[in-house]
């Protein structure tokens, strides 16, 4: 089973009535359509509107989406329409005059637009968050640093990176596994401190 | 269930286990949590620079008032049936536009259309004499001198006993 049959799988869930699973997708995809959509809407607030207002027009659609594409591909069109919809209501051009698809998008590298753009609090908050995942991941056993960077940073499947790293695919699942819960243990106190809103 | 909800991310769990574990997580909210953080931890180290507050609550406040989605599993197949007669429509129309268009030119027509293409072809034109040093000039430019349509970019080249070994003629392709 790939990443692409777990999106699958919840999106059928999605569509025979559980929501939950709708929730996990949001959680999945948050960052990257956000990211997709401040490259249309530079305002932080707007971004976040917008970005909302993707998910559950891509909820409604849900029912007419059959899997012959990746769902983070019907979601990040969704993503862009809803953006350029947007700016079109408000007689606003979207701020590149380049067409450009999802992929595009999403690799474009311009941090300082989203600094721009974040409030003062918000950017406290993610540094915060970025800081202590950080520091965490230096913390960590140098096999479980590893095993971690090397799936989320370079992408490998749990096969490739028992390969690079000569030990068993079930102690590669372990070892991924301590490395996020150790990092996650110091960062749920971070994320619990500010009562409604989650990070 | 973490390392399992850690396998399921990557795309790394157990078929036999993936029903399970999305139960859980159907069911339990702390497990929701989990799925949560180590997708936020991901996205850190890919992208430090693009983290922002977390939207689910917010979307999910919103998702109150959707319905829940229905959508038959009937419907589903439904769709996929569809997409495939479509497809299916549109090569058996191909197949038989092609054969439609093969049984037009019979055995009996052929000799008749091969006779109408003749009577079409341009009469020949008589040249004047003054135009043949300009013709002999040019004629690498005129299509008429293709064999198979390549041959005027192809040159007859020999080499001699003594500096090559093959002994025939050989063409080269001469890049134009």
């Amino acid at each position: 089973m790939t990443e692409r049959d777990v999106d699958q799988q919840l999106v059928e869930r999605v569509q025979r009535g559980d929501k939950h699973a709708f929730d996990l997708l949001v959680s999945k995809y948050q960052r990257r359509l956000g990211r997709l959509i401040s490259r249309f809407v530079r305002d932080a607030a707007e971004a976040e509107d917008v970005t909302q207002d993707a998910f559950i027009k891509a909820y409604r659609a849900l029912p007419g989406f059959r899997g012959e594409s990746a769902f983070y591909t019907w979601l990040y069109r969704i993503g862009i329409n809803t953006a350029k919809n947007h700016l079109l209501a408000n007689k606003r051009r979207a701020p590149t005059s380049t067409p450009f698809d999802a992929e595009d998008a999403e690799s474009f590298e311009e941090a300082s637009l989203l600094r721009e753009v974040n409030t003062p609090e918000n950017e406290l908050m993610s540094k915060q968050v970025v800081d202590v995942v950080q520091a965490s991941l230096q913390q960590l056993p140098e096999d479980l640093r590893s095993a971690l960077t090397l799936r989320e940073i370079e992408g490998l499947s749990y096969e490739e990176i028992a390969g690079v790293m000569n030990c068993p695919v079930g102690t590669v699942r372990s070892r991924i596994f301590r490395a996020r819960e150790a990092v996650a243990e110091n960062l749920r106190p971070l994320l619990e401190t500010s009562k409604g809103k989650r990070w | 269930m973490k390392q399992e909800i850690s396998a399921l991310m990557d795309g790394e769990l157990f078929d036999d286990d993936v029903g399970m574990v999305m139960d859980h997580l159907k069911r339990d909210h702390a497990t929701r949590m989990n799925w949560a953080t180590y997708h936020l931890i991901g996205d850190v180290l890919r992208q430090p620079d693009h983290i922002h507050s977390d939207l689910s609550a917010k979307v999910h406040e919103r998702m109150r008032d959707e319905p829940a989605l229905l959508v038959s599993r009937g419907h589903a197949v439904k769709q996929k049936m569809r997409t495939f007669a479509l497809s299916a429509v549109a090569s058996l129309s191909a197949v038989g536009v092609v054969a439609w268009m093969s049984l037009q030119i019979s055995p009996e027509i052929a000799p008749q259309l091969a006779m109408q293409q003749a009577a079409m072809r341009p009469a020949s034109m008589q040249i004047q004499p003054k135009s043949d040093n300009y013709l002999m000039a040019h004629q690498e430019f005129s299509p008429s001198t293709d064999v198979n349509g390549g041959a005027s970019y192809i040159r007859t080249v020999s080499y001699g006993i003594d500096d090559s070994p093959p002994k025939n003629n050989q063409t080269e392709k001469q890049a134009k």
